[in-house]
């Protein structure tokens, strides 16, 4: 991880309130899918924190700084000065920051799930996905996932490139499937669907989206016998494990995680998820 | 002429005057990547208790105008844990360390302040001082706060000064009418400084779901926000006591740094800042010492006597 004046290369909106930050950023810094970054809205000391987001992509330029780029809301004063950042404006950044989604195994089959600006790491998962699956060697066995994405509306869906074989659901049926990814998924991939059924390695669901929606996901894959890893969201102060502010109470024990620091992607069973909706 | 930063609290010896408040920088390994720990007058430790605390139930935190209210509930690992995880690293530090100690009881305090003088050896090594969290409820007093009493703070300091010989700092709250009257009571207990402000009582109410922001209702606030009240108090802490004073509250660059100087502060403490920039603490490091020289001011200690008032 690292502290830097990042360089913003672009800044646009994607739907109404959301919007696409991309920045310079450090090839030796190289985030993952699943990490995050944080940054520090203005100079003032109101407001005062450090803004959280999860990386929606890394792109290489051979040799140079990476792009990275950020799906974001605006939601308040924080969001609102991030947006006013134009080309060539300057933004303390830090990050590569948390554990992000594990690498999918051999004989696995990735059940990618976004909700709303969730969709920001689940995508750059996607992209890394697809970029092993065309780089293993021929032996390997990674099985195209199947990426799901829910929107409350047909409006609220993004202008951008969502990858191939992408399936867009909306709550109110506005645009493709009309239900939630969840729904989906319960209703498209058939119960028995585990491993050795048909997928070598059975199914494993990566999620990222409001609360309700990972405590759903959680127990669709824990009724089904399925793997899941599941990327939180939490207000945080410091990002680096030291406040302990963004704690998330375990499962089946005693005491909380760090949203930050021991996540935002837990697995399946280290988070009480029904107790953060 | 380069200033001399470097500064005594009792028996230690801290080469410059900034250290990181306790609760703010973890026990340092967290912001080991991003800035030169060795570079800092000290860490105060996240705090230990006896046993491990899991901490308060969530949320824990909320941003307040220039602000943040947090109730953690110190969480910790234990005073076990803390001796066999954290202590060797930390002992290893090229900057002073100051364990923060909190607790239920006065036995609590005691118990932690007694692992550590056994785990650490003698003086001089690994740990170099204690502060002690007096904002703590006392159980045994109904779960009033030790440091809103003079009497319980000067009965603690006195029983923990008998237990070591390192560095014993007494951190105040400023949730009371005088914070004087309990500065001259760490000192007649014989602490060898006092750390003035712990954070102030807060609420954040969430008008659309009609509940406090925070799971536990009230939590402690800090930040920018609070910097003119522990200015205030260090102003008075050091006219009521001849111990050093080390203020603390909201110093986000060196010149919130330097009020705290001139206000009569021996050494301060970056503490919320660092959430904002982990660069915070050594950017106020060298302000210090670029202001000084620009005065032509030639060691800490001379600066609160250029107060004018």
């Amino acid at each position: 991880m690292t502290q830097f004046d990042a360089r913003v290369t672009s800044n646009e909106t994607v739907a109404p309130r959301w919007r696409r930050l991309e920045l310079e950023w450090p090839a030796e810094q190289a985030p993952l899918p699943g990490q995050f970054l944080t940054l520090r809205p203005g100079r003032a000391s109101d407001p005062l924190l450090r803004r959280p987001f999860a990386f929606a992509s890394r792109d290489g330029s051979g040799g140079g700084a990476l792009a990275i780029s950020i799906l974001y809301e605006e939601r308040g004063l924080g969001t609102a000065l991030i947006a006013g950042l134009g080309p060539g404006d300057k933004v303390d950044a830090l990050g590569p920051l948390g554990r992000g989604f594990p690498g999918p195994l051999e004989g696995e089959l990735p059940v990618l799930l976004a909700g709303g600006v969730g969709l920001g790491p689940v995508l750059f998962l996607a992209a890394e996905l697809d970029r092993m699956a065309r780089t293993a060697s021929p032996a390997a066995e990674f099985l195209p996932p199947l990426f799901l994405a829910g929107f409350r509306t047909k409006a609220a869906i993004p202008s951008i490139a969502f990858p191939d074989g992408a399936r867009i659901c909306t709550d109110d049926g506005s645009a493709g499937f009309g239900g939630t990814p969840l729904d989906w998924v319960s209703h498209n991939v058939p119960e028995g669907t585990r491993a050795g059924a048909g997928v070598p390695a059975g199914p494993r669901v990566y999620a990222c989206g409001p609360a309700p929606m990972l405590a759903a996901a959680a127990r669709l894959a824990r009724g089904r016998g399925w793997e899941a890893s599941l990327s939180a969201e939490a207000w945080m102060a410091c990002g680096v494990g030291a406040c302990m502010g963004c704690a998330l109470p375990r499962s089946g024990a005693a005491g909380y995680l760090r949203a930050c620091h021991d996540g935002p992607v837990f697995g399946r069973d280290e988070i009480d998820w029904e107790a953060i909706r | 002429m380069k200033p001399d930063l470097s500064l005594q609290i009792g028996p230690l010896a801290l080469r410059n005057p900034v250290g990181v408040a306790s609760g703010t920088f973890g026990y340092g390994s967290e912001y080991a990547g991003l800035m030169d720990i060795d570079a800092l007058g000290a860490i105060y430790t996240k705090a230990v208790t006896p046993e491990p605390r899991p901490g308060n139930a969530v949320p824990r935190i909320v941003e307040t105008p220039s602000g943040m209210l947090n109730s953690i509930g110190l969480a910790n690992p234990g005073l076990d844990a803390f001796i066999a995880g954290k202590l060797p690293e930390l002992s290893a530090r090229g900057c002073a360390v100051i364990v923060n100690v909190a607790g239920s009881s006065e036995d609590d305090y005691a118990k932690v302040i007694e692992g550590i003088e056994a785990a650490a050896g003698p003086a001089g090594k690994g740990v170099d001082g204690y502060e002690i969290n007096v904002s703590c409820p006392n159980v045994a007093h109904g779960g009033l706060s030790f440091g809103t009493d003079p009497a319980q703070v000067e009965r603690l300091t006195s029983r923990l000064r008998g237990l070591t010989r390192r560095a014993l700092i007494v951190k105040l709250t400023p949730n009371m009418a005088d914070i004087g009257e309990i500065a001259k009571a760490a000192e007649a207990g014989g602490a060898d400084a006092v750390s003035c402000i712990n954070t102030l009582v807060g609420m954040v109410i969430d008008v659309k779901k009609k509940r406090p922001a925070l799971a536990r209702g009230t939590g402690g606030l800090s930040g920018p926000a609070v910097r003119p009240v522990g200015v205030a108090c260090t102003y008075r802490a050091s006219r009521a006591v001849s111990i050093p004073v080390i203020g603390l509250g909201g110093i986000m660059c060196a010149e919130d740094a330097i009020q705290y100087l001139l206000a009569g502060a021996r050494a301060i403490q970056v503490g919320t800042a660092n959430f904002v920039s982990p660069r915070a603490p050594l950017e106020v490091l060298a302000g210090i010492g670029a202001w000084m020289e620009a005065e032509g001011v030639a060691r800490i200690e001379d600066i609160p006597a250029l107060l004018r008032c």
